[in-house]
């Protein structure tokens, strides 16, 4: 079973207005060979640790936590989020057996931790391969291409959406 | 009374003993069924042997006749560039050694000037033809005819020309007119479209041929190149999949049937295991590539006139537009070749380093070419280097992308097949589970066959028929011998019966136990192969080290002086 560590109330919540509104004027100005050139670019440190620590469970209860992960999210990836159509990002679990990887839906923003054998979302399945690898921090998941991040921040991306 | 008077003296031995007969009789044939039962597996499995056999053969042969196609069409090829162009070998041949005779003056001028006059008459249309005649006229001081066949090779190609005459004016120590022919070479450059002999001047320049303020301006200029590709929309990414064709190119195609015969065999994943092994041989391959390029002597040379006179050799053999078409023939034949007949191999290769052999690249797919085709792109390994300093970060950049696509092609789960039975591993390490389901698939096929030894239809109608001769033939001592026959042969099947399943139970002890050792050879591969692609995945990490340890900005350029030059680039 999905051990599913935040309720499902947050779809329903709006996001933040301030983040969105940056992301909806970048969105309109970013042509498909910039996008690629902004896929590319080394991430930041802030944004790998607050992802990393999507294991910790902190961002079931406080809601302070959640929006922090937002809004780190919002502010590295920005306008590719809706441009490139981000669907999730798949990492490697620390819980421990049996749990192999948890998720960060975009939709709804779920946090979702999956046992091994157990299957991801229908978009997120294919970077199971690369998240359980040891060279990748995590895989953004985007809907004709992933991004595999290493702990150091770089970057390598494979096309397709298979 | 009398019946019974009847019964005793009715002889039923001879009956009794045919029926006897019978029964050995069916023994013997049920043997004999059973043993072409036998024979007929056996042959089942030799034809599809033989069949596999002669796909083999098939395969073999046509890629034998390939290979042989393959080089007499490179010896054909060769044939035509030597009918077509030859008398270009001969012009060829003629401007270094016009040079050295200069230098060492053992030449009449009359004679070089009629030989260049000669070679004119002799490859008409030839850009170096006038050429050679110009630089014969400079040597005695003829500066009208001089201008006159300058002009016409100027004409008849002009960046060929520059880039001559900039190299022959270095080699005579004439700096500021060596400059200018430089300057007028890279003033006609496009860096969308250069030439293919752009690749000597960066020879030149990786050498230290040139002088330093020359090499410096040279750098400019290509940096000003770089700069201008770099404002290109799409750049990131046409460097990215220039660079992992040219990577990929260095993918092997091994066959590693012979290793894994079982996985092989058994499972349905085989060609994507393989394609995985291959494509993870890359990462050892391009690293070995990149230490070949990085250790060992860099020139061949060690004056500043025998460089020289090998980039004119190189310029006036090497990148002739006409022969570029036969000379691509060669390269596919050669790779044809090199792949002992494999054609689709030999082709996918070919495409990969397609762009070595246009007559026209960018800047960065020269670098590329320069970096990873020496062989077609003719880049010495003194501008390799450079060529790999250069593109470091694309190449990094690529070579993550293509680590990452490999991996993310591995297949998860492995097949595995047998004997109608299916399964899947990952790691082997389900090795009990999978055991216990063969075993039960097993335990069905056994029971299946178990169910389908008894007595069937025509043994329950002979039990009626012989009840009713029994029955109602009383009195009649054929009738009732025959009934008591059929009785006697439907218990002696009945009987029989016993001894088929022992025979069954045993023939699939047998396959259960032949099945559990085919599964865990299968599971041993498999997970000999998982440690095989993690060792070769591993490899990637080597060569990620070893690009990050070339340093553009700490790049050292050869030179015939003794001052160090650094490469400033970014």
């Amino acid at each position: 079973m999905v051990r599913r560590l935040l309720n499902g109330t947050e779809a329903a919540s709006p996001a933040v207005p301030l983040l969105d509104r940056a992301r909806a004027a970048s969105t309109t100005t970013l042509s498909a060979p910039a996008r690629l050139q902004r896929l590319r670019e080394r991430r930041s440190a802030a944004y790998l640790q607050a992802v990393a620590q999507l294991d910790a469970g902190t961002h079931v209860h406080d809601r302070q936590a959640m929006d922090a992960l937002k809004a780190a999210i919002d502010q590295e990836l920005a306008a590719l989020i809706d441009s490139e159509q981000l669907q999730g990002i798949v990492a490697r679990c620390h819980l421990g057996d049996p749990y192999e990887v948890h998720t960060l839906q975009s939709s709804g923003w779920i946090i979702d931790h999956f046992k091994f054998g157990q299957p991801l979302p229908l978009m997120l399945e294919r970077a199971r391969t690369l998240a359980v690898h040891p060279a990748y921090a995590f895989i953004e998941v985007y809907a004709h291409r992933m991004v595999a991040v290493m702990s150091s921040g770089q970057t390598a991306i494979i096309e397709g959406a298979t | 009374m009398s019946g019974e008077r009847i019964i005793h003296l009715a002889d039923l031995s001879a009956i009794k003993s045919g029926l006897n007969a019978i029964g050995r009789d069916l023994e013997t044939l049920s043997t004999q069924v059973h043993g072409v039962q036998g024979d007929v597996d056996a042959t089942r499995s030799e034809l599809a042997r033989l069949q596999q056999a002669f796909m083999d053969f098939v395969a073999a042969d046509l890629m034998a006749k390939e290979l042989s196609l393959a080089e007499t069409r490179q010896v054909k090829i060769r044939q035509e560039l030597e009918t077509r162009f030859g008398h270009h070998a001969d012009v060829r041949r003629q401007t270094t050694g016009i040079l050295q005779a200069a230098d060492i003056q053992l030449v009449r001028q009359d004679t070089i000037r009629a030989a260049t006059e000669q070679l004119m008459l002799a490859a008409p249309g030839y850009w170096l033809a006038p050429a050679l005649v110009a630089l014969a006229s400079w040597l005695s001081d003829n500066r009208e005819l001089a201008e006159r066949a300058l002009s016409e090779a100027l004409r008849r190609d002009d960046e060929k020309t520059s880039l001559l005459f900039a190299l022959v004016c270095r080699r005579a120590g004439r700096l500021l007119a060596a400059q200018q022919w430089m300057d007028r070479y890279l003033a006609l450059q496009n860096p969308v479209a250069l030439e293919r002999q752009t690749v000597v001047l960066i020879d030149a320049i990786a050498a230290g041929v040139f002088g330093v303020d020359m090499a410096n301006a040279c750098l400019k200029r290509t940096g000003e190149w770089i700069d201008e590709l770099s404002q290109r929309a799409g750049f990131v990414d046409e460097q990215r999949q220039q660079w992992i064709r040219a990577l990929r190119f260095k993918t092997p195609s091994h066959d590693d049937t012979a290793r894994f015969p079982h996985l092989h065999k058994h499972s349905a994943t085989w060609p994507e295991l393989q394609e995985a092994l291959n494509n993870h041989a890359t990462h050892a391959a391009v690293t070995a590539h990149f230490q070949g390029v990085f250790e060992g002597p860099a020139r061949a040379t060690a004056s500043l006139v025998s460089d020289v006179d090998a980039l004119l050799d190189k310029l006036v053999a090497r990148f002739d537009g006409d022969e570029l078409p036969l000379r691509r023939d060669e390269e596919l034949c050669r790779l044809i070749i090199e792949e002992n007949g494999n054609r689709d191999v030999a082709r996918q290769r070919y495409a990969l380093q397609e762009k070595a052999l246009e007559d026209q690249v960018s800047f960065t797919q020269l670098l590329t070419n320069a970096a990873m085709h020496p062989e077609t792109s003719h880049a010495s390994r003194t501008t390799q280097r450079f060529a790999t300093a250069l593109s470091r970060s694309w190449i990094l950049d690529a070579h993550h992308d293509l680590t990452a696509q490999f991996r993310v092609q591995v297949p998860v789960d492995i097949s595995v097949a047998i004997d109608g039975w299916q399964g899947s591993t990952r790691d082997g390490s389900n090795q009990a589970e999978l055991e216990a389901s063969l075993n039960a698939h097993v335990d069905v096929q056994e029971q299946a066959a178990l169910a389908a030894v008894k007595l069937t239809w025509v043994h329950w109608c002979a039990v009626a028929l012989g009840a009713m001769l029994l029955l109602f033939g009383f009195g009649s001592v054929v009738a009732m011998a025959m009934g008591a026959g059929i009785g006697l042969w439907v218990f002696w099947v009945y009987k029989n019966l016993d001894k088929q399943r022992a025979q069954v139970r045993e023939r699939f002890a047998q396959a259960r136990q032949a099945c559990q050792q085919r599964l865990k050879a299968c599971l041993a591969e498999t997970v000999e192969l998982r440690r095989e692609l993690a060792r070769r995945d591993a490899e990637s990490e080597t060569l990620t080290a070893l690009l990050e340890s070339i340093s553009p900005e700490q790049f050292t350029l050869g030179g015939h002086d003794t001052a160090r030059r650094l490469l400033a680039t970014a």
